[in-house]
């Protein structure tokens, strides 16, 4: 992406002036990092919205607060009680791109193969929106991934945190990135947020990314482990149900019943990991 | 708002620079340009860490970073490490390993080996792994370089575990 300016507002509602005013000429600019790959017609001012203070993870109340802004190295490194980010965070590019590309860049702008949007689909995060008036917009994941989120910020809206719940006892997450390497694009990202009572799934959310167009719920999945007992047996009968809600496709020479494969056994150790969460595991 | 579009000022190497840059230009580009040719340009998608320099004491990639994105900040290049005289002591390991061959992916390598040392103090193999991961060498198959880093990251833990201070602790 070509840029022709590159603005450096002094506040959020400075920056949203500017990007209101410039409209599809105008970029939010975080990280950068996916800028210099997009492709447009014409250059874009880059609005750098990275020093107004969105760089910081804090708890509040039921929730962890992540600034749009906080590079995913922060959010890699951050450990906390009922804490679960830090693991997807891990995985994702190289330790460079780590320490630039933000969590807000990520899942303002969804690309198919991204790991986050799957993570806080079934996390039930909330996105937290500026739109100019004091009281700040509040999206539930479902709502906010249901189409490509760019759309919402055409306005001139900035997103400015991310609300991902604290984890409570008996609840557990866990997450599955298959790729080629350490720091390649995810093949298959998958995702699963347990609530265990008695040994037996209370609740479940279950979400997948990548070799689909864009990222979704598992709803046969999630329906096929709730009121089941917590063991492996039921993770695969359930995970090989994902061929009701998502068409695995072909691609980098994977054929679909291989990514297919591939998306059942990364679910099944998903909800794996997501129980072991629940059981007390701490790492 | 900037009003100077045409400019840039950042600590470079440890000195306030301004530069003449444009808003579409890249800081590698930048350094390049300016002399500052440690800094390798290698694929220039943020894959190999060629570039890899430090933006306030973290390790980055210049090819994904606007010029622009450093005004006010630090930045440091392989330049601020060894000299040729003078070599760091990574720099001497590697040598001394054998671990350089065409050596472009060199200063990119003790760029994030600095920001490692600088920031950890315990290094454990998944730390140093992590800190290494996105720097990419065609040569070596990176066992020398693994090697050179090792023996430098365990004397310091040794010297830290005697009490001494770690001699190279912001030091060059």
């Amino acid at each position: 992406m070509k840029l022709c300016e590159f603005i450096r507002p002094a506040s959020l509602s400075e920056a949203r002036a500017v990007l209101s005013e410039l409209g599809p000429k105008g970029m939010a600019l975080a990280g950068g990092t996916a800028l210099h790959f997009m492709q447009t017609k014409t250059p874009v001012a880059a609005v750098d919205i990275t020093r107004l203070g969105l760089s910081y993870i804090r708890q509040e109340g039921d929730f962890f607060a992540i600034g749009a802004t906080t590079p995913l190295s922060d959010i890699q490194r951050h450990r906390g009680h009922g804490w679960a980010m830090h693991e997807i965070a891990r995985n994702i590019s190289t330790h460079q791109i780590r320490n630039v590309s933000t969590i807000g860049g990520n899942i303002c702008r969804v690309f198919p193969w991204a790991d986050l949007p799957v993570v806080l689909l079934a996390m039930n995060a909330r996105m937290v929106i500026y739109t100019g008036s004091e009281k700040e917009e509040e999206v539930a994941a479902d709502d906010y991934f249901a189409a490509q989120p760019a759309k919402r910020f055409h306005g001139g809206n900035i997103l400015t945190a991310v609300k991902v719940p604290v984890l409570k006892a008996r609840q557990g997450f866990g997450s599955v990135k298959a790729s080629r390497n350490a720091a390649a694009f995810s093949l298959v990202t998958v995702a699963a947020l347990l609530e265990l009572k008695d040994g037996k799934i209370k609740t479940a959310r279950v979400s997948a990314g990548s070799a689909i167009p864009f990222p979704h719920r598992l709803p046969s999945v999630e329906t096929a482990l709730i009121g089941r007992e917590a063991v492996s047996a039921v993770f695969k009968e359930a995970a090989a149900k994902s061929g009701a809600d998502a068409n695995w496709c072909a691609r980098e020479g994977m054929s679909e019943d291989y990514t297919r494969q591939l998306a059942e056994v990364s679910l099944a150790d998903a909800l794996e990991k997501a129980a072991a969460y629940a059981n007390g595991r701490t790492e | 708002m900037k009003a100077d579009k045409n400019t840039v000022s950042f600590t470079l190497n440890g000195e306030l620079k301004t530069f003449a840059t444009e808003p579409d230009e890249k800081l590698l580009t930048l350094l390049r340009r300016e002399g500052y040719r440690g800094t390798k340009y290698g694929c220039g998608q943020g894959t190999c860490g060629a570039c890899t320099m430090i933006l306030d004491g973290r390790a980055v990639y210049a090819c994904l970073l606007y010029a622009k994105q450093a005004e006010g900040r630090s930045v440091r290049t392989i330049e601020s490490a060894g000299t040729f005289e003078e070599p760091v002591e990574f720099q001497k390991e590697l040598i001394a390993a054998g671990a350089v061959q065409c050596g472009y992916c060199i200063p990119g390598m003790v760029m994030s080996a600095t920001a490692l040392m600088e920031t950890e103090t315990v290094f454990e193999d998944e730390i140093v792994r992590e800190y290494m991961d996105g720097n990419l060498c065609r040569c070596t198959g990176y066992e020398k370089i693994w090697i050179a880093l090792r023996k430098v990251l365990d004397r310091r833990e040794a010297a830290d575990k005697t009490g001494r201070n770690s001699p190279a602790k912001g030091a060059k």
